[in-house]
């Protein structure tokens, strides 16, 4: 018993970090209807940042220059190479985000090369005792900074205009564009929220491994994630995410690691058989 | 295809040709036979090895251009429906006690079969979401492979062959291989060519454009994508199973997800449904890799210090898939076979300016 809540509570550390990430993928997707496979690496280029500039310039300078490197990239990742390819088919925009992923993965090994990078010390290093049960103070953070970001989305969307014009711009391109919105600065900003969340995320990520190039491969594992709760849901978002991570280190503890791997991608298979727009996407009523 | 003036089809059967001209077929055989002298022609080892990966990625790319190219499914899972069929052969050889001769079909079968598997969600998914389960698919047929029973497959270390043998002739050098290869890789094309512009190519390319419309016009949506994955696997097999008998071994990291990707990109940057796209895509990455590995890496290690240009020469590879394919997708999405074509018409229509 005592294993199965240590395997839990790992995994709800992970989980928040896959919810993270797959907020920032839903995000994009909903206004652009891009599936942003380089929010890993966007994520890993960040922990990097961080962990090299931190110790050198003091840990609120690397914060500060990796927040603004985060969203510059994602900003210039929209502006430069996704926005030629509106109108294109739906595999242009798959492989263009995948590439960019290979691109920053290279540009990261070639700046940085193969080495682990230590992350600063962002946490307090002393554990909360919870009956015979010791939890890192970053788990619980994790979970004030889901909490956070979850009620900071749902207001947005509810009740300020821009949340609006990022809810009309998602059902609809063309009439967003004609009600005077202007679609391509929405699909600039969601970018940049999303490179924030990826940042986000880095801080935890940061904190459980450090930093290296490879950092970008949990991106890939945040993808069950997403389809999981929905492409376009914010709450199947951050409920895939947990599911998703409990169950791989429940997994990796009791049966094996190389298990534990692929049993999110069993489960998406499942799931969308039965639900093919994920437990919370938007069921969309197709016409000619 | 944009012909001169005045030059039209009075027959059905001109009108279906894919050869169309007495000067083309003339062509083709000068061609044909030029595939068949070449080893005389340049007997050099590390040429004929490149042709021969050339020629069989080639025949998976085929595999590809026909799913995603034509019938518009998206499958990032295509490097590891070409390890299922590698070890479909590598296993029927082995354990079956089978010759090489009957496993290769076979090999093809079993990869269709899995790639029908797979693509039983197509008929509820698409987009993303389909796109998704295929990369799902290369995961786990790969810690499949990786994991299940390491004593049969032999886990990571995978398997060992020993050559194809067809009488006395072995297939140990790279002339024999070329010979074992270049036939497969001409007929699987003619396969390829001819797949596409029967009625099973016609309703692919229906059901990429909208499927729903090709629904109500009366094709039967299911079955058409199931052997639309059912194709591009068998493609996939035989494929594998010919890499098993160029390289004689058979890991899991032989078929990783970047393989994957890299086909898609290849059918980016060839021109997405064109079985000629599908050559000059595999051709260009091909060249584009042995200029890397040749010339882009040993230069690099004279001019620069030996740490900086080792750790640039190991982000190559990343770096060059990247670049390549974001250039081709903002700078000609229709890939080389678009140029391509329009390079013909402007010979065709010289010294007129119509048409391209």
């Amino acid at each position: 018993m005592f294993y199965f809540f240590h395997f839990s509570l790992s995994g709800i550390f992970l989980g928040a970090i896959y919810a993270i990430i797959a907020l920032g993928i839903v995000i994009i997707y909903k206004s652009t209807k891009v599936f942003n496979f380089a929010q890993g690496h966007l994520l890993m280029v960040a922990v990097l940042l961080s962990a090299t500039i931190s110790p050198r310039f003091g840990i609120i300078a690397g914060m500060i220059i990796s927040i603004a490197a985060t969203a510059f990239i994602a900003w210039m990742l929209e502006r430069l190479t996704l926005r030629p390819l509106i109108g294109q088919p739906l595999i242009a925009a798959l492989l263009m985000t995948i590439s960019l992923g290979y691109l920053l993965e290279g540009g990261a090994l070639m700046v940085w090369g193969e080495g682990l990078y230590k992350y600063p010390e962002l946490f307090p290093t002393e554990v909360i005792q919870l009956f015979d049960m010791t939890i890192k103070q970053e788990v619980v953070w994790a979970f004030i900074a889901i909490a956070a970001g979850f009620s900071i989305f749902v207001f947005f969307y509810q009740k300020t205009l821009l949340g609006k014009a990022m809810r009309a711009t998602a059902e609809d391109h063309q009439v967003s564009q004609s009600m005077g919105i202007r679609v391509t600065h929405i699909f600039s900003i969601s970018w940049v929220i999303a490179g924030l969340m990826g940042y986000v995320a880095s801080i935890f990520l940061g904190s459980l491994s450090g930093g290296h190039y490879l950092n970008s491969h949990l991106g890939l594992k945040a993808i069950p994630a997403v389809l999981v709760g929905g492409l376009d849901s914010i709450v199947g978002a951050v409920i895939g995410g947990f599911i998703v991570g409990i169950l791989e280190s429940l997994v990796t503890g009791y049966l094996s690691g190389e298990l534990g791997e692929v049993v999110p991608f069993i489960v998406l298979l499942i799931v969308l058989l039965i639900k093919p727009y994920g437990l919370f996407g938007l069921i969309r009523i197709e016409r000619i | 295809m944009v012909r001169p003036a005045g030059i039209f089809d009075v027959r059905y059967e001109q009108d279906i040709a894919v050869v169309r001209t007495i000067p083309q077929w003339i062509t083709l055989g000068i061609f044909l036979l030029l595939l068949i002298l070449l080893p005389q022609i340049f007997p050099n080892r590390y040429l004929l090895n490149v042709i021969n990966t050339i020629m069989i990625v080639v025949i998976s790319i085929h595999g590809l251009n026909i799913l995603t190219g034509f019938a518009g499914q998206i499958s990032a899972g295509h490097a590891a429906f070409m390890g299922v069929g590698a070890y479909a052969c590598a296993s029927l050889m082995i354990f079956g006690g089978l010759s090489y001769w009957v496993s290769l079909p076979l090999s093809g079968l079993a990869a269709g079969l899995v790639g029908i598997l797979f693509g039983l969600p197509s008929l509820r998914l698409k987009g993303f979401y389909l796109a998704i389960t295929t990369i799902a698919a290369q995961f786990i047929i790969i810690s499949f492979f990786l994991h299940f029973k390491p004593q049969i497959f032999g886990g990571a270390q995978g398997l060992s062959l020993q050559s194809i043998r067809l009488g006395s002739i072995i297939f140990n050098t790279q002339v024999n291989l070329y010979y074992l290869i270049m036939p497969i890789a001409v007929i699987m094309t003619y396969f390829a060519q001819n797949i596409i512009r029967s009625r099973m190519g016609r309703a692919f390319v229906a059901i990429r454009d909208n499927d729903l419309a090709a629904e109500i016009m009366g094709i039967n949506l299911f079955g058409y994508k199931l052997r639309a994955f059912f194709i591009g696997c068998f493609f996939a097999g035989i494929a594998g199973s010919l890499y098993i008998a160029f390289m004689r071994l058979i890991r899991p990291d032989q078929y990783s997800l970047m393989d994957s990707i890299w086909m898609l990109g290849i059918i980016i940057i060839g021109g997405m449904g064109s079985i000629l796209g599908g050559i000059l895509g595999v051709i260009f990455v091909k060249l584009l890799n042995e200029f890397i590995l040749m010339v882009l890496t040993p230069s690099l290690s004279i001019i620069l210090p030996r740490e900086v240009a080792s750790r640039i020469s190991a982000s190559m590879g990343l770096v060059a898939f990247g670049l390549v394919v974001v250039l081709f997708l903002i700078l000609e999405p229709r890939g080389l076979a678009h140029r391509w074509e329009i390079l013909k018409g402007r010979f065709r229509h010289w010294p007129f300016t119509y048409g391209h």
